[in-house]
């Protein structure tokens, strides 16, 4: 087991004028990667995936996540949950394909059966040929396991450990930041509003990328003709979130004036503004006044990331055929510019090979949102 | 052949053929053909297979016709 230099996570936690950033082992050491599973995400809340995956009850969705098998149903009554995608009998793995459960989750060797619920249902033969039933097997504390779970904003987070705050609590202050958007209903785009894209590059690459403005004039340069560097604010919340706001949100998606519709009873501020944060440890999110957006980063070992895309809008009509170019227009968009900082986070990733790089030199003025980011890993794993 | 002779081609090929919904009702049969012959052990045996493929594809009913019958002779609840 790696052990990681103390005094470089401090130089960590140290005002960010004197502050330097998280060194390699946090890039490229795959102790330090098995460490961050724990520290970073069983002990927060994680994303995992978005619920728009399973739509009608009894939809199962497996998922592999940071190498745990877990399994994602909606209930009859309509809940989603999450659970560990194990038989409690013989830990074979319940589902293997995402699918439509008729009436119960059937492990695939000996056939115990679960409710959507996560109660076990029945034990075929427990007590022998034609004897369900063994007073040693009791159902009521067999259910399978379920992990702690919340919806927000159709992005489902989970608490690994079960020993996290309750989630409203977690994001009370980005609840509160986007008040305005968290209780709207979001409808998914479809399947072009739906993209992925797999990177060589740590999972801390990505979200340090996302949550600053200081390189959309040099990686965006598109950009720069209405929204430049100084149309730019900076978005901080200690242990919670980072990111940059933009002031001058003007799509124009179609020449004939043609644009999605706003949700309801948005502030003045939403007219022009647009949010895009990194809320800790994986998941990036966009609001606009005419849609919403959500990238899942995926950690793939240290090197490689997946970044999973969904876009969503306003209202059903907005996700119909009349508005699909439109759709399509804004979903292309959004990857031109994710595929333009690819070479930059890939860059960084390949530069945490350097022996003698130190962890870098934040600007004071430009980089807090990303030093706020490095002060919330190094603080998670000194402990504080 | 015999009915039982029949009955049992008839799941086999069900399963050889993976048609689901075709199961719950023949297990039942065989529950039911075993139950009238008083081998009770044999009937709950398919029982328990009629109740599993029923809730797997859906059939309440047949479930819970299977189901209803194990609860009677103590194999499950």
């Amino acid at each position: 087991m790696t052990v990681l230099d103390q005094e470089m996570i401090a130089n960590v936690l140290r005002p960010i004028e004197a502050a330097k950033g998280l060194p390699n082992a946090f890039y490229t050491d795959p102790d330090v990667h098995e460490a961050e599973k724990r520290v970073l995400f069983a002990a927060t809340w994680a994303c995992m995936g978005f619920a728009k995956d399973v739509p009608n009850r009894g939809d199962a969705n497996p998922v592999t996540f940071l190498g745990q098998p877990l399994l994602v149903v909606r209930g009859e009554d309509d809940e989603v949950r999450v659970f560990q995608n194990v038989c409690r009998h013989r830990g074979m793995i319940l589902v293997s394909e995402k699918t439509t459960l008729r009436s119960t989750i059937r492990c695939p060797y000996h056939s115990w059966c679960y409710n959507f619920n996560g109660s076990l249902r029945t034990t075929p033969h427990v007590g022998g040929p034609g004897k369900n039933l063994h007073e040693c097997v009791n159902r009521e504390e067999l259910g399978l396991i379920e992990v702690r779970s919340h919806i927000f904003m159709d992005t489902i987070f989970i608490n690994l450990d079960g020993q996290a705050p309750a989630f409203e609590k977690h994001a009370a202050k980005l609840l509160e930041q986007w008040k305005e958007f968290a209780d709207k209903p979001l409808y998914h785009g479809g399947a072009s509003s739906s993209f992925t894209l797999e990177v060589n590059c740590n999972w801390k690459l990505a979200v340090e990328n996302y949550c600053e403005s200081y390189h959309l004039p040099w990686i965006h340069p598109g950009l720069n003709s209405y929204s430049r560097l100084e149309d730019h604010y900076h978005i901080m919340q200690p242990g919670n979130y980072s990111g940059q706001g933009t002031v001058v949100y003007n799509p124009k998606l179609d020449e004939t004036g043609r644009a999605f519709a706003n949700f309801d009873d948005l502030s003045a501020k939403w007219d022009t503004g647009a949010e895009y944060i990194s809320f800790y440890p994986n998941v990036l999110f966009g609001v606009h006044r005419d849609h919403f957006y959500a990238i899942m980063l995926d950690p793939q070992g240290n090197g490689k990331t997946i970044e999973r895309v969904e876009i969503y809008y306003t209202s059903p009509e907005m996700c119909g055929g009349d508005m699909a170019d439109l759709r399509e227009k804004n979903a292309g968009m959004w990857e031109d510019i994710f595929i333009e900082d690819i070479f930059v986070v890939e860059g960084m990733q390949r530069g945490r090979s350097a022996s003698l790089y130190d962890g870098g030199k934040f600007s004071p003025v430009m980089d807090p949102p990303t030093h706020l980011f490095h002060e919330w890993v190094a603080a998670r794993f000194a402990g504080k | 052949m015999t009915a039982e002779q029949r009955l049992q081609q008839d799941m086999l090929q069900a399963h050889e053929h993976e048609d689901l919904e075709a199961l719950p009702g023949l297990y039942l049969q065989a529950a039911q053909l075993r139950e009238s012959q008083r081998d009770i052990d044999a009937a709950c045996f398919f029982y328990t297979h009629a109740y599993v493929y029923a809730l797997d594809c859906g059939d309440r009913e047949i479930a819970g016709e299977a189901r209803s019958r194990l609860k009677g002779y103590g194999r499950d609840k």
